[in-house]
């Protein structure tokens, strides 16, 4: 009698050439592409918590005036207040909540516009989930990425971070009226952004009273 | 910080691969990552292994292997490495600039990557 024996469980290799942040990045480039052909200027708003990228997008809105033909991405982990914060100023919002991610990534950035009612919009702003670490290394597709950082997270945070600001094509230094109280000396931070990037415009604000807001407009080529 | 997200990326992968494949139990899995990524490889490493718990690849052995930093100048024409007295002035590996007329019109070529290379399983 002829026995055909199963071969036995055996060991084998997969080989594969998957790179994992490649994916992002060429996400990021398709929505690049989408953002161009719909004529959207998208811009990548990074910073620490509490550095004031919502009342820095607030008073940018104020200042632009250009209504719902500007959209906004506000993201975090959870919550909708910055949206509710965005949505008074007037432009279209969409909150974008990560749950448990430290930064907003390309895919979540391209559910968002596809979410989103976007004809007409000129300008579109992503607020990152507060960070200077992690979104530095997740391009959205966005055109410009500018960093907030704030003199009350003291005078350490550009040499500390030295990646998202040069990653940056605009860095702002805000709630610079405290300057003085928090014994920050504003110039030694822009000397370090500069050593990081020494082309970047570094651009001084106080975002609730508007200080500085049409230094950023100018600088993010945006016209009023 | 994203070394969960990476992680989970990766673990999510592996399973994919492996079942699609047959695959039976996941004995190892190689990994290579740049060495100018943010990742701190202890910490993907930690993460793999607590998320191949339970997993067809429960206890798989991770290996990963370093990819080395390559640069290009764009106005000196320099193409290598960076220089290791550089490496431990970039708090963040992060060249900035040529290491051969240092300027700061460099371009990374190699070293940011992630790449889940090879996965050996049994097969069922």
């Amino acid at each position: 009698m002829k026995i055909i024996k199963s071969r036995g469980p055996e060991i084998f290799d997969i080989e594969l050439e998957k790179d994992l942040l490649a994916k992002n990045k060429s996400l990021a480039k398709a929505n690049r592409k989408w953002f161009d052909k719909s004529n959207i200027l998208a811009i990548d708003i990074m910073g620490s918590i509490g550095s004031g990228k919502t009342s820095l997008i607030k008073a940018i809105l104020k200042k632009l005036g250009m209504g719902k033909k500007v959209a906004v991405i506000a993201g975090d982990l959870t919550t909708t207040i910055d949206a509710e914060r965005i949505e008074i100023e007037g432009a279209r919002v969409i909150q974008v909540n990560t749950g448990k991610e430290c930064h907003l990534d390309a895919n979540l950035i391209r559910q968002a516009i596809k979410r989103m009612n976007l004809d007409g919009v000129k300008v579109l702003f992503i607020e990152n989930v507060g960070n200077l670490i992690c979104p530095g290394e997740f391009p959205l597709g966005a055109h410009k990425r500018l960093v907030v950082v704030s003199v009350t997270e003291g005078p350490y945070m550009v040499v500390k971070h030295p990646y998202i600001f040069r990653e940056a094509n605009t860095i702002v230094l805000n709630k610079i009226d405290l300057a003085k109280a928090m014994r920050v000396n504003p110039s030694q931070l822009e000397r370090d952004a500069k050593k990081i990037n020494p082309h970047v415009p570094f651009i001084k604000t106080n975002a609730l009273s508007g200080m500085g807001i049409s230094k950023i407009i100018n600088a993010l080529g945006l016209k009023t | 910080m994203h070394e969960f997200s990476i992680s989970s990326e990766i673990v999510k992968n592996v399973l994919d691969t492996a079942e699609k494949h047959n695959g039976k139990k996941v004995l190892s899995v190689q990994l290579e990552i740049g060495e100018l990524t943010l990742l701190n490889l202890e910490q993907v490493t930690f993460w793999i292994h607590e998320l191949f718990k339970g997993t067809i690849a429960e206890g798989a052995k991770v290996r990963v292997k370093t990819i080395k930093a390559r640069v290009y100048c764009k106005d000196c024409g320099y193409k290598g490495g960076i220089r290791s007295d550089q490496e431990d002035s970039y708090r963040h590996l992060i060249p900035q600039t040529c290491p051969q007329c240092n300027s700061f019109q460099i371009k990374v070529g190699k070293g940011r990557e992630c790449i889940l290379r090879k996965i050996q399983a049994v097969s069922k």
